[in-house]
């Protein structure tokens, strides 16, 4: 059971991966407080579900106008919130995903609490192509090892990507605007055009993870997307580091390990109690973690206390 | 823009209102092209306000601004920018978390890599456009005497370094018009001195104008083309140094009676 167990724990840390990529876009390099992450993950999942089942669209064809939804989703809150102060912004955006969730759950188009069911057929002929090339190394039987590839291999590719953007001018005006958002406006800088892209881009990577969670939960309901999903997003985030996107990485590895690691254990303890302890454990290292290394496994301690 | 000459900035009218306290009353002045003007007041003058009304930064309830010749009144204080009008702060603002390099490389103007579709269709721009930008920050740097602080946080600099570093930052932009609130304050003399020669300098070779708030009279009589003098958020003099420290309503404004002149 081992080798599935943590081939399945992979799965949700690169689509906790994925997701939070877009966190760190946001909080770490731009300063923007989006907590409504959950909301356009729940939009690019939906989409999918919906447009495949209901219209018959490719799952590849819907996973892009998933990832399009999405990023009009951000366009929208940001235009319509962005100019609130940084924290009334983040209660904007968890309201903001908490009206998709709720829509999704009561509307009739999305079937409600019933869910979307049905739409994974194409990836199903994918992943049993894979695995039949898979078997060819003796790796046939892990059923979910294509959608860990998959999970990975985007996840990687999108991080690479952000790395290399992040060099660039356009990431070091976003640091500005982090640092000080007046005086890089003073510098010429359109400060309100920046954190309007980094949350388009921040809502297309959680479209993106939307669209693997879809695949892995083969069912769509709306309490997948509940803002949980947000706050362990941030968890990881903590732990690995903001301002950094291997952080990303190392901060899901960190926290799924500690999360599920600790099933293992065995304890005399009921199945509901444990659960709710493996969660005290996770919260007892963030806060020694922040205790002992404050600015994260791979944040940048000198950044940190240089700023006032 | 519009016609080479005649000011490059006209104030009139200008009327900013803080919770019924007009903090500028109606004030108008002219900056005229390539010179060195001083804004000097009382405190509660309205100086800082009037500097935050012509970056943008703050939105005249009345008036006109005119820079170049084109109404700025109320613009997004980015686009001013772009427009050739750069302030500093009273109170530094550098960008603490980044290298004092990326400070100077982030203020580069006409840098396409900013921008997203332009990063992607034309990488080689960018790269062009950064390496140009980074021998002007090295050169500005090195005038500025920050050259070997370069790779280190701007946040670890001194507070006059700051200073200088802001300073600098803001003639990256290669700016028409530099506003400067209090560039002296804070940094010391010997290195006060340098600056100054070095926007006299600029204003030479390059014809930017500057328009500075400054307190220590010494700068403002010796430096100054042209003196504004406010008070109570109106203009109540302009003239030479000379005719302005002459000018009983600046001596009333500064202190009260018009007895006790500085000599």
């Amino acid at each position: 059971m081992s080798v599935d167990f943590w081939i399945n724990v992979g799965v949700l840390a690169g689509i906790y991966g994925i997701f939070t990529l877009g966190l760190q876009l946001n909080a770490g390099f731009i300063g923007l407080l989006n907590f409504g992450q959950a909301g356009f993950m729940a939009i690019g999942a939906y989409a999918v579900g919906l447009l495949v089942v209901d219209f018959g669209w490719s799952l590849w064809l819907a996973l892009l106008a998933g990832i399009l939804l999405a990023v009009i989703g951000g366009l929208f809150v940001g235009i319509s919130s962005l100019r609130l102060r940084s924290d009334h912004f983040a209660i904007a955006t968890i309201a903001f995903a908490e009206i998709v969730r709720y829509v999704l759950q009561n509307a009739e188009f999305s079937g409600g609490n019933q869910g979307v069911l049905g739409y994974d057929e194409e990836w199903r002929t994918l992943s049993d192509w894979a695995l039949a090339k898979l078997a060819l190394i003796g790796l046939g039987d892990y059923t979910q090892l294509p959608l860990f590839i998959a999970v990975w291999l985007a996840f990687l590719v999108l991080l690479a990507v952000l790395i290399v953007l992040q060099g660039t001018p356009w990431g070091r005006v976003l640091r500005g605007i982090r640092e000080d958002e007046d005086a890089t406006a003073a510098l010429g800088k359109n400060v309100f055009a920046y954190k309007l892209q980094s949350l388009a881009i921040a809502a297309a990577l959680a479209a993106v993870a939307g669209f693997f969670v879809a695949l892995n939960v083969t069912f769509l309901y709306p309490s997948v997307f509940d803002p949980t999903f947000t706050f362990f997003g941030y968890a990881m985030l903590v732990l690995g580091g903001f301002a950094s996107y291997g952080g990303v990485v190392l901060g899901g590895i960190l926290f799924w390990t500690l999360l599920e690691g600790t099933r293992l254990f065995d304890t005399a303890l009921s199945a509901g109690q444990q659960a709710s302890l493996r969660f005290i454990i996770v919260g007892f290292f963030l806060l020694l973690l922040s205790r002992l290394r404050p600015q994260g496994l791979l944040g940048n301690r000198a950044e940190m206390r240089v700023r006032p | 823009m519009t016609a080479p000459a005649g000011p490059i900035l006209e104030v009139r009218g200008a009327v900013k209102a803080f919770d019924g306290l007009l903090a500028v009353a109606g004030a108008s002045f002219d900056v005229e092209r390539g010179s060195i003007t001083a804004l000097i007041g009382p405190n509660g003058a309205g100086k800082t306000t009037m500097f935050d009304l012509l970056s943008g930064f703050g939105r005249p309830d009345a008036g006109t601004i005119r820079l170049a010749g084109r109404d700025i009144a109320g613009m997004a204080p980015y686009r001013i920018a772009n427009l050739g009008l750069v302030r500093t702060f009273q109170l530094t603002r550098v960008l603490a978390g980044m290298s004092v390099m990326d400070n100077m490389l982030l203020a580069a103007r006409n840098q396409p890599g900013e921008h997203l579709a332009a990063l992607i269709l034309s990488p080689g721009r960018s790269r062009a456009a950064e390496a140009a930008a980074r021998e002007s920050a090295i050169g500005l740097l090195a005038t500025f005497g920050l050259a070997a602080k370069a790779g280190d946080y701007a946040g670890a600099l001194s507070g006059g370094q700051r200073k200088l570093l802001e300073i600098a930052r803001a003639l990256m932009t290669g700016p028409s018009i530099v506003l400067l609130d209090e560039p002296m304050a804070g940094v010391n003399p010997t290195l006060g001195r340098d600056i100054l020669d070095h926007i006299a300098a600029l204003r030479s070779a390059r014809g930017t104008t500057f328009l500075f708030v400054e307190h220590d009279m010494d700068v403002v009589m010796t430096r100054a083309d042209k003196v504004i003098v406010m008070a109570q958020g109106r203009v109540i003099a302009t003239g030479t140094p000379a005719g302005i420290r002459a000018d009983p309503a600046v001596v009333e404004a500064y202190l009260g009676t018009p007895h006790a002149v500085a000599p």
